[in-house]
């Protein structure tokens, strides 16, 4: 199953550029520019501020490749203190995801701004501690009392496949606010021994079925390389 | 294209929200199970009448009560639980001794406590004729783990 994703998402790469490659050339001209473009996570850095323990931060990247296409990657790192009723751990580490982003919103003659969906493959590679857990009892006839095990998992990584919605549009001469959703689904972890990766780095929380969601605002600036006449 | 960022911005904090709403329903710490049989006919189930099950130095966990079975939580900060069984006015002391493993059960659980090499160390015999353990591993309580004959 695991296979055939990863191989589905190989596939949806060349399916894009053949679609691409059948499509009809505009008969008005305008300039439009095609460059790096560059750009910062905004909500991390808030979460940093906001929850005392947590560090993290996430660098943007795009290139227009074709007319509608954008080759996306966001790198990644987190510092992150999860607690939850009975237990509490820090997850540590860096991401990357990779990707395509199709724009399907029709710009005006000289505006580029876009409504995307994309795909992205996403790879983490992290530690996990556990701070501190408590038994989970029924009832208070004994109450167990909290451990504190602080037992580091080194060397994990996860594998995963992104769905991506957003938006972005240019506020100001090449510079560009975005907003999008993603849902993720894992492709493969590796598991930590009588634990398991509740928050991966770039993946946030893992819910039930191996399934997780993201939001990201973004900041970013168009480097133009080129100009291409449509 | 304001619309849409506003749409974004709400359905995102939808989201966000959705979260915490995993709750435990795993099976988590077991209790220890104790069922009553006949002593003279030991195939057979025998009930006790009003029964009265404390541990040592704590409240009552059962007051007065009539039924085959009992499940007693033991004690998980140390290998070690004693329980006092009164029928009537006879009282017998069990000491069980055990070793505990913390096993993970999931986010919204954490972990349970797990008991292993289950022993009965010492027991009085004022009411309580034989006893047998089931199993030296209690990691679940969906059947009996030690039988009492009285």
């Amino acid at each position: 199953m695991k296979q055939r994703l990863i191989l589905l998402f190989i596939i949806s790469f060349f399916v894009i550029s053949t679609i691409n490659a059948q499509q009809k050339t505009d008969t008005i001209k305008t300039k439009q520019s095609y460059g790096l473009r560059v750009g910062v996570d905004l909500i991390k850095p808030i979460i940093s501020y906001l929850e005392e323990g947590s560090k993290g931060l996430e660098l943007v990247g795009d290139v227009r490749i074709l007319r509608n296409y954008y080759a996306a990657v966001e790198l990644g790192y987190e510092d992150k203190v999860s607690k939850e009723d009975y237990l509490n751990f820090t997850t540590k580490g860096s991401y990357i995801k990779a990707g395509v982003n199709y724009n399907a919103y029709k710009n005006w003659k000289g505006m580029t701004n876009e409504i995307y969906v994309g795909v992205r493959y996403g790879f983490s590679l992290f530690n996990q501690t556990l701070n501190s857990y408590t038994p989970n009892v029924k009832g208070t006839y004994f109450i167990p009392v909290e451990m504190q095990p602080n037992t580091e998992f080194k060397d994990l990584t996860a594998h995963w496949a992104e769905f991506v919605f957003g938006l972005k549009a240019e506020t100001f001469k090449n510079l560009y606010l975005g907003a999008s959703i993603s849902f993720k689904v894992i492709l493969s972890t590796k598991e930590p021994t009588n634990f398991k990766n509740l928050y991966i780095p770039g993946f946030n929380n893992v819910y039930l079925n191996d399934t997780g969601f993201g939001v990201n605002y973004t900041l970013s600036y168009l480097i133009p390389i080129v100009k291409r006449k449509k | 294209m304001k619309k849409y960022i506003t749409l974004l911005i709400i359905l995102s904090f939808t989201l966000i929200n959705c979260e915490k709403d995993d709750i435990c329903v795993e099976a988590i710490t077991p209790k220890l199970i104790v069922v009553f049989y006949n002593d003279s006919i030991p195939a057979n189930k025998k009930a006790v009448d009003s029964l009265t099950v404390w541990a040592e130095d704590n409240v009552n966990v059962y007051e007065n009560k009539s039924g085959d079975s009992i499940a007693i939580p033991l004690d998980l900060t140390q290998n070690s639980t004693t329980y006092q069984l009164k029928v009537g006015t006879k009282i017998d002391t069990l000491n069980f001794t055990y070793d505990r493993k913390d096993v993970f059960v999931s986010r919204s659980c954490g972990y349970k406590t797990i008991f292993e090499n289950f022993k009965i160390e010492s027991r009085t015999a004022n009411w309580i004729k034989n006893d047998t353990i089931k199993t030296t591993t209690i990691d679940n309580e969906t059947a009996a783990h030690i039988t009492i004959y009285h």
